[in-house]
């Protein structure tokens, strides 16, 4: 007894032979930095198909001559960035780290700012995904500045390769999911009830800027004015050890003398670099430019 | 239910059986009434029958069909045993969703959030060997099982010095003999002294249970938000009994070690949920948001995974090693020299995912290794098959355990 016909089957249409996944695993990789291992070749096909049939391709060896030859092959890499990409991210997200950040790293790098008499900070968050990383940014500033923040001249660089998430990201507006980790005050404050979920208040939106940018393009990284301090959480997982040297040396210029990154929680520069003096903090390791 | 109150259509949810044990219909049988009638002249008075099922539309069995090729995504859709085990998910999740259960929403099916609790390191910063360190140096593994195996290692070891020593834990002996009086072993009258069950069991057998009723009560303490205790040990059970019914193909295998292989093959994980409990959940949400198995994200996310640590765990613990080999290589079998019991829990932990889906299972199939299954050399029936043997085990011997 089974509601399901006997020969419903786990393929829902064109399979990827070896040969073309192993083309599109390398174009992905040149255009994106991103390496798709074998092991998820399934996968891939699977997240590939729909797109596919609306192009009504037959394989996916014509759906990398598309990309590589068709009119609208500009359009279809956003479509494709979006595809590979993933969302994972709150307000807030790992409380601990952006404590130790606030306290050790933050704090102390304001105070240095006002000795030389300057109200200028920059910080760069790439890989923003749909905004609550930057936003969370500008909000601690907030916090840590008081009444003071608005002397201050901020700019909080965000950018991702996600097109739809970078809307999302100026749009501003966040469901219940995103807001998790979110204490109650910080909601009240700096949020604005709608129907459509909580809008960031214009105050704090303002201080950042979001763009469209690939990590995986030299020149649009140099285009980043430098900053005070990087963060780059949860992205550099999808790059390979070549790529995540790349992207990391890029941070390592961008900063000023004195200047900190910040990873993920799942991520280090162990392996990747020496460049930079690690300082160790409960939640968090800073890497600091000398 | 009264037999008066029976009507056509409507399903057995056990066998049927006289009072002598004779079988007159089995479990899953949907009644008619010619059935009625025979079960009215045969004397019987009341029926157990399933709750009614609740009428599937066409939008519905779209949405359990989508809900369970989810957890396929990211295995070989056109490699039969693969296909037969979504077929397997589909009809259960399909049940249960008839039988009043609800498709989790996608947010459900997300991990809580652990932002209060700390890890033992940062990544990189220490690796499996750490975390095993930390906890044996915090506790000792539970004696008894040492005690066993003292005695059965000894010349001249008898069924009652045996059952004396398992007889001074009251808490071991009860489990135990709950677990031989399971149908798992299918003795037909009730077993209720230890020295019996040594008689009946044997004593390396019922020193293997002894090992994996023992190392589940050493888990106490696991932080609660990462994972339900029920689920885990319940998809942990499943995987003990798919392997037992699997070794049982094979000759030349104790049933019971497989059966205790499949029991603790995750063991390794509860020790991270307990060292580095926000490195765990990392990985579970990258595992839910790629759409890959755990074992893959946490190699990724923390950099080592819940075999590297079972290895030092087990070690250290001074396990047999034909048992911490087997768990340790569940998901490479086929890198051990001798891969038949690694094999078996490899295609254990498939099925057990597999039928755990429809009841709240989170993460999506890791894959059958394809040497593995060849090397059982079983047919694709056999599955479906096994399927409804653990179906019939399943719920007395979680109760054994817990």
């Amino acid at each position: 007894m089974s509601l399901f016909s006997s020969s419903i089957s786990l393929r829902k249409g064109i399979s990827i032979t070896d040969e073309e996944f192993v083309q599109l695993r390398d174009f992905i990789y040149e255009k994106s930095g991103i390496f798709v291992d074998q092991k998820r070749k399934y996968l891939f096909e699977s997240r590939f198909r729909k797109r596919l049939q609306e192009l009504g391709l037959n394989s996916f060896g014509d759906y990398h001559k598309f990309l590589k030859f068709d009119s609208s092959r500009k359009e279809e890499m956003i479509r494709l960035f979006e595809m590979i990409t993933t969302n994972e991210t709150s307000f807030y997200r790992d409380t601990k780290q952006l404590e130790a950040f606030t306290d050790k790293v933050l704090s102390p790098l304001v105070a240095d700012i006002r000795k030389q008499g300057k109200k200028d900070l920059n910080i760069w968050s790439a890989g923003c995904s749909s905004g609550e990383e930057p936003y969370t940014l500008a909000i601690l500033l907030f916090e840590l500045l008081g009444m003071d923040a608005a002397r201050w001249n901020i700019r909080i660089n965000a950018n991702d390769i996600s097109m739809a998430m970078i809307n999302k990201a100026r749009e501003g507006v966040y469901n219940d999911y995103a807001m998790k980790t979110t204490p109650e005050a910080i909601k009240k404050k700096y949020f604005i009830n709608e129907a459509g979920g909580l809008r960031i208040k214009p105050e704090v939106a303002k201080l950042v800027d979001f763009r469209l940018m690939n990590l995986n393009d030299p020149l649009a990284l140099k285009r980043i004015p430098r900053s005070h301090i990087v963060f780059c959480r949860n992205v550099i997982i999808y790059f390979d050890e070549d790529m995540k040297k790349r992207v990391i040396n890029a941070f390592y210029d961008n900063l000023m003398p004195g200047g900190y990154l910040l990873l993920g929680h799942s991520e280090s520069l162990h392996k990747i670099t020496k460049a930079f003096k690690p300082e160790f903090h409960p939640g968090t390791i800073a890497y600091k430019k000398e | 239910m009264r037999i008066d109150e029976l009507k056509s259509g409507m399903i057995l949810s056990a066998d049927l059986k006289t009072r002598d044990g004779r079988m007159l219909l089995p479990g899953g049988l949907e009644l008619d009434d010619r059935h009625i009638r025979m079960l009215a002249r045969a004397g019987i008075e009341e029926v157990d029958v399933a709750p009614p099922l609740m009428e599937l539309d066409a939008e519905m069995v779209r949405a359990v069909e989508g809900y369970v090729r989810d957890f396929y995504l990211y295995v070989n859709p056109d490699y039969a045993p693969m296909l037969e085990l979504f077929r397997i998910s589909l009809d259960r999740t399909a049940m249960a969703v008839a039988s009043g259960w609800k498709l989790p929403s996608p947010e459900t099916r997300r991990a809580q959030t652990v932002e209060h609790l700390d890890d033992l390191f940062l990544k990189d910063m220490g690796g499996p060997e750490d975390i095993v360190k930390h906890e044996t140096d915090l506790a000792s593994f539970p004696d008894m099982y040492f005690r066993i195996r003292e005695v059965l290692d000894s010349p001249n070891v008898s069924a009652d010095r045996l059952a004396k020593v398992v007889s001074t834990d009251v808490g071991l002996s009860a489990k135990l003999l709950k677990l031989v009086n399971s149908p798992f072993y299918g003795f037909t009258s009730s077993i209720d002294s230890i020295s019996r069950a040594v008689a009946l069991v044997g004593g390396q057998e019922l020193s293997s249970l002894a090992l994996g009723v023992s190392t589940i009560s050493y888990f106490k303490d696991i932080p609660h938000e990462l994972v339900s205790m029920e689920q885990f040990w319940r998809h942990s059970i499943s995987c003990g009994i798919f392997a037992r019914l699997l070794a049982e193909q094979q000759s030349g295998l104790q049933a019971e070690r497989l059966f205790v292989a499949g029991l603790l093959h995750d063991v390794g994980r509860l020790i991270m949920f307990k060292k580095i409990p926000y490195a765990s959940r990392e990985a579970m949400l990258f595992a839910r948001e790629n759409s890959i198995p755990l074992n893959e994200a946490e190699l990724e996310v923390i950099g080592f995974s819940h075999t590297d640590v079972s290895r030092y765990l087990l070690e250290s613990w001074k396990f047999p090693q034909g048992l911490s080999s087997i768990i340790n290589h569940h998901h490479d079998p086929m890198t051990f020299p001798d891969p038949l019991g690694p094999a078996i829990i490899n295609v254990a932990d498939n099925m057990a995912n597999a039928v755990g889906i429809s009841e709240g299972g989170m993460y999506v199939m890791p894959g059958i290794a394809e040497q593995a299954w060849e090397t059982l050399g079983l047919d694709v029936n056999f599955i479906r098959d096994a399927v409804t043997a653990h179906d019939e085990q399943i719920d007395q011997i979680q109760r054994a355990f817990f």
